[in-house]
């Protein structure tokens, strides 16, 4: 899926070329996909962990400080997806699929209760080979930063 | 009437604050207290919020320094430095100052998918 040569590449006109195959743009579709529903859906696995405590001393955090990050979180969600079969990514498409890929990444840990490092190295194979290869997109979009 | 006390040069955590020192406050007057500011005849106490990320066992070194530099602008350097003390100790402060920029550092930082939370200076 991920071949020998780097997911994503700065070019010199400073656009990032995405080298993603069709299993890999799966892979990301799913996980943006997640980041969508998550949350427009309160039912959805991940919709908790997207509303995590901001001051946890209060018992209900700022609306608006809530609603900036439901905001925030679903336009970088929807632009991630909108560029998905995209080839080369701008700086702002390009932080918007990091912060969307981290956010599944995070979401896919807690919802499977991937707490610690023993926890992590003790999941299933499917599982790990799914986190493994967030992490190696993630990985590598972040050395085009 | 309540006077912006944060900007007026009171004692932050100087490796992780980045807010200037702005000297146009001019009734302020600094007490043998830390966190006491006289001001006209009030005495104020205010303790700067701090922004923590906390650590996780999935999200890439790289990636954190990446966050931290695109949201807080800290050089390489430091934003390595406070990665690595999230790795070591589980949580790091990131940044301390007034409550509403610490909400807003602790919304991006969330909103980039690390585990953030804001608290009150003891």
């Amino acid at each position: 899926m991920v071949g020998r040569q780097r997911i994503f590449v700065r070019r010199r006109d400073g656009r990032i070329e995405v080298r993603l195959n069709d299993v890999g743009r799966s892979v990301a579709r799913e996980a943006f996909g997640h980041v969508v529903a998550a949350e427009r859906d309160p039912n959805h696995e991940w919709h908790v962990i997207l509303n995590a405590p901001i001051d946890p001393s209060n018992d209900q955090d700022d609306p608006v400080a809530t609603l900036n990050r439901e905001h925030d979180t679903s336009t970088n969600a929807e632009l991630a997806v909108m560029t998905l079969n995209d080839q080369f990514l701008n700086d702002a498409e390009a932080w918007a699929w990091l912060c969307t890929l981290q956010v599944a990444l995070r979401s896919t840990a807690i919802a499977n209760g991937l707490l610690s490092d023993e926890k992590l190295a003790a999941c299933g194979p499917e599982l790990l080979d799914y986190v493994r290869t967030l992490q190696a997109f993630l990985f590598e979009l972040a050395d085009c930063f | 009437m309540t006077l912006p006390l944060y900007d007026a040069g009171l004692p932050l955590r100087p490796a992780v604050c980045d807010t200037g020192v702005v000297g146009a406050v001019k009734p302020l007057q600094r007490t043998e207290s830390d966190t006491e500011v006289i001001t006209g005849d009030a005495v104020e106490t205010r303790r700067p919020w701090n922004v923590v990320v906390w650590n996780d066992p999935v999200t890439p070194m790289s990636v954190v320094v990446v966050i931290f530099r695109k949201i807080f602008g800290y050089s390489n350097n430091k934003c390595t430095q406070l990665m690595m003390t999230v790795h070591h100790e589980g949580r790091c402060i990131v940044w301390s100052g007034e409550r509403g920029r610490a909400q807003t550092y602790c919304v991006k930082l969330q909103v980039a998918g690390l585990q953030s939370t804001i608290e009150q200076e003891q």
